[in-house]
């Protein structure tokens, strides 16, 4: 009890002290001199301390709004289909919001003194635009706290009836405390990249209206895609936490349970990641809106090639996943008979990648340029542009659900009547889309780009009504489907997991690097075309110092989770030593070979 | 061991996407600089800010130094500038050159260069004819030279802005084309440059790929002028208002027929009247 309060006082304490700060500097800030004094910490310049503060809370931020709204999700699975074993998952998703929580809020107060200390007139300007919304930020992030706190501790007192449900009513309103404070949080960064029309230099900051400043161009897509980013995040940390239990896990009960957490952590992250680029594209055309130079610096201009890299990393993300997918098989009775398609599946993703990640163009030399007969390559070029790109990431999307679904049918066999003209139809309905994808691709080369672009709204569309019409079949084959023998949980080989990990890290560099994309576009303005940075670090680096940056962020990220699932590995693994040592004594309780397990989670904090 | 391993997992990983964003090329941001420029600037001092220009946004490299679309002027341009033309000094041509490129083409290169003073003001145009002359020779840009072209500059920026015309249909799309120069590379009515598609290709298309081609000129390059691409800036869209913008698509989409004022069918542009020309900018 004594360490919940502490822990509950920290995160508040440094939220006030914060906030305090946040007031007052400003006041302070007003007195003249220069904006910038000398700053140098540890070799890190006052953009550098900002920079990575920002992205280590936004990384436990992600996490921390993530992870509720699954677990709320499986803790509905669990309390409607009457299954406990959801329950206890959801419990155990929580139980690492609790620390990540307090480490965002520690986060967030360095990353509000270092703007207000290192950038005190722009801080100023902000605070002067944005107090309101920020001392109702700071009010539902106590509702917020407390929410998480009620809905974590209160989980065993409140297991039953409609106590459960009120339980579960908690879940949601933790997520939607926690979704409109990331929606704030929003509005200032949006007002940076896309300040309403009208503004200048010289416009007081105490005349901009506060809700024209929230809501401005970009403030509903970032929403929007922030919060399906999230919940790929959190699933992807969720499945490294499992793989870390499961590689240090000293029984096969651990082992079978935790190979099932991170089957879950993976399957959300995946799943959450194919409705993304959605989001991203949205996002994208509203950037052009706002200012097509902006868009033009995103897209084409000096940040070009992080899209190459971005496609390098996606690449990574779709191999290792289906990868992981793939060895899962192993331990499914009846996967054998899937296994002739995999070298094909791994074909189609290589090539997929390889096409995603060809430059449009080269930055070469004269030489070069000669000897390709202008700044395209005369063979790359062809698969350097949007229309076989998108083609590529359709496809491989498509191939990737082929995975999922011979990993769900592995040890089923329908006994309806009609099954084998359901998995025909499904073949069909899996050729047929990837005809469109190939025809909207290839009749892309023939028409203007304007047209180009509403094709890859239909090969997207095609993949998705692929998706859904194939799962729809599937679900209805496979009721009361014969069983070839169930899942042997936790007989997994090492390598699975660390391709969980690497999911994690790619996923949170990726969030890394297209923050720099989001922030780097305003280029030297804080404000866009409204407030220049005059420091000495108003200049976009290139990607190579971005990206070390990006890692060092990631590094001190999975440095501080990894003392969290230590920390939640030292309260789960008595629980586990204790169920051992009852098994011992009792027969018949061998893990393997037997359906999911489930240990008693329900009774640690 | 299992935890050095995750440890060596996620630093391995990090490494390899480290590695490759910083093996790609490198391209950084850099910060406009606002240049303050005086009568008594020393000559150096002048031919530094024109190297700037020159770099950056001026976007002179864009063509200049490949060596396929421009002649390659570095080192070499100030030496031979007082010898091209019999009893003009280096300034002169290089003045010239800046403001009427096609004056004076090089052999083997196409006329594709428009009129500098667009982009740049007078005092900016010679900061670059200082920074050419100190390629391969003397600057001899003098106090008296820029003192004359600030005071040119101030005038500019005195005088009142034209009325602007918001309503793109009282816009002439004509008059447009020939106040950007688009004619120093494309055609109309078989007149203007040869260097990038005529404007008749044009007509028909979808409004939205037109617009999209004038800001953002590389967004789709016709494969018959592929060794041009990249020789339109964007910044050209830039010096229209949305108006111009507006009235230049729609005059090129239609053949001049739904554009406002002055509306005329490209196949006629020949016939337009010199005094036509210098829309508002």
């Amino acid at each position: 009890m004594k360490r919940r309060m502490t822990r509950g006082v920290v995160t508040r304490g440094v939220l006030l002290a914060a906030l305090a700060l946040a007031v007052a500097l400003p006041l302070l800030a007003q007195a003249p001199g220069p904006d910038y004094g000398e700053f140098n910490f540890l070799g890190l310049d006052r953009r550098g301390a900002v920079w990575i503060a920002a992205q280590l809370h936004l990384l436990f931020a992600a996490f921390v709004l993530g992870v509720p709204m699954f677990a709320v999700v499986i803790e509905a699975i669990g309390m409607f289909g009457g299954d406990e074993k959801y329950d206890k998952l959801a419990k155990e998703f929580t139980r690492l919001l609790l620390v990540a929580y307090s480490a965002t809020a520690i986060w967030g107060a360095i990353l509000v003194f270092f703007l207000s200390t290192l950038y005190p007139r722009f801080w100023a300007y902000l605070t002067a635009i944005f107090a309101p919304s920020m001392w109702v930020y700071a009010g539902l992030f106590f509702l917020e706290s407390f929410t998480l706190y009620l809905y974590y501790y209160g989980w065993d007192a409140w297991k039953k009836g409609a106590a459960k449900k009120v339980h579960w009513c908690l879940g949601i309103m933790l997520n939607i405390w926690g979704t409109i404070v990331m929606f704030i949080a929003n509005g200032w960064l949006t007002y940076m990249m896309s300040p309403p029309e009208g503004l200048t230099a010289d416009t007081a900051p105490q005349t901009v209206q506060l809700w024209s400043a929230i809501n401005n161009a970009t403030w509903m897509p970032i929403n929007i895609h922030r919060l399906l980013a999230n919940v790929v995040f959190g699933g992807a940390i969720v499945g490294a936490y499992a793989a870390y239990r499961f590689l240090t896990s000293r029984t096969d009960e651990e082992r079978a349970h935790y190979d099932w957490m991170g089957y879950t952590g993976n399957l959300i992250a995946i799943g959450a990641l194919i409705v993304l680029p959605f989001a991203g594209y949205w996002l994208g055309r509203e950037i052009y809106e706002f200012s097509q130079q902006m868009g033009i610096t995103m897209m084409g201009g000096f940040m070009s090639w992080l899209w190459i890299i971005q496609a390098f990393l996606i690449g990574i993300l779709f191999l290792a996943g289906n990868y992981y997918l793939w060895i899962g098989m192993g331990r499914i009775p009846g996967a054998e008979r899937f296994q002739p398609y995999i070298k094909w599946m791994l074909l189609v993703l290589v090539l997929g990648v390889i096409v995603w990640a060809t430059p449009n163009t080269m930055i070469a030399d004269r030489d070069e340029i000669a000897a390709m007969g202008g700044i395209r390559h005369p063979f790359l070029q062809v698969l350097g542009v949007m229309s076989a790109k998108n083609t590529a990431v359709n496809l491989m999307i498509l191939t990737t659900f082929l995975s999922f679904l011979m990993y769900r049918r592995a040890n089923k066999d329908p006994v309806v009547p009609w099954a084998r003209a359901g998995t025909m139809l499904q073949g069909a309905a899996f050729a047929l889309c990837a005809v469109v994808v190939v025809f909207y691709g290839v009749y892309g080369y023939f028409v203007t780009a304007i047209v180009r672009i509403g094709f890859s709204v239909y090969q997207v569309l095609a993949v998705l009504a692929t998706i859904l019409f194939v799962i729809g079949i599937d679900m209805a084959m496979l009721r009361g489907a014969k069983s070839r023998g169930e899942i042997r949980w936790g007989r997994m080989p090492d390598r699975s997991q660390y391709a969980l990990l690497i999911l994690a890290v790619t996923f949170t560099w990726l969030m890394g690097l297209m923050g720099f994309a989001r922030s780097g576009i305003r280029q030297h303005w804080h404000v866009y075309e409204v407030i220049r940075d005059t420091s000495e670090q108003a200049f976009t680096p290139a990607l190579g110092p971005a990206a070390t940056i990006i890692s060092i962020c990631v590094l001190i990220f999975f440095g501080l989770v990894g003392v969290i699932f230590w920390l939640g590995g030292l309260a789960e693994r008595s629980v586990y030593q204790e169920a051992e040592a009852e098994a011992k004594g009792a027969e018949g309780h061998a893990a393997l070979g037997e359906p999911m397990p489930s240990p008693a989670l329900g009774d640690v904090d | 061991m299992t935890n050095l391993k995750i440890l060596f997992t996620v630093v391995a990983t990090l490494a390899v996407f480290t590695f490759v964003a910083n093996v790609i090329p490198q391209v950084q941001s850099a910060v406009p600089r606002e240049i303050v420029l005086s009568a008594d600037m020393p000559p150096e001092e002048l031919a530094a800010i024109g190297e700037e220009i020159y770099a950056g946004a001026g976007g002179c490299t864009a063509c200049h130094g490949l060596g396929t679309r421009a002649p390659d002027l570095l080192g070499v341009v100030g030496g031979v500038c007082a010898t091209r033309v019999p009893g003009q000094s280096c300034k002169d041509y290089l003045w010239e050159s800046l403001i009427n490129p096609t004056a004076y083409i090089v052999e083997g290169f196409d006329p594709i260069m428009i009129d500098q003073s667009i982009v740049s003001s007078q005092a900016e145009l010679w900061t670059l004819v200082a920074f050419l002359e100190s390629q391969g020779g003397e600057i001899t840009v003098n106090a008296d030279d820029f003192a004359a072209a600030l005071a040119a500059d101030d005038a500019a920026a005195a005088a009142p802005p034209p009325v602007a015309v918001t309503d793109p249909s009282q816009l002439d799309g004509m008059a447009i084309i020939e106040a950007q120069q688009c004619l120093a590379c494309h055609a109309i009515g078989g007149v203007g440059g040869q260097v990038a598609p005529p404007f008749e290709d044009l007509r028909g298309q979808d409004p939205a790929f037109i617009r999209e081609s004038i800001v953002d000129p590389n967004a789709t390059i016709n494969p018959d002028y592929q060794a041009f691409a990249g020789t339109m800036s964007p910044a050209l869209a830039q010096m229209m208002s949305p108006a111009e913008l507006d009235a230049l698509v729609e005059f090129l989409a239609t053949g001049g027929v739904g554009s406002g004022a002055g509306a005329e069918a490209p196949g006629d542009a020949a016939e337009v009247p010199p005094d036509s020309a210098g829309g508002s900018r």
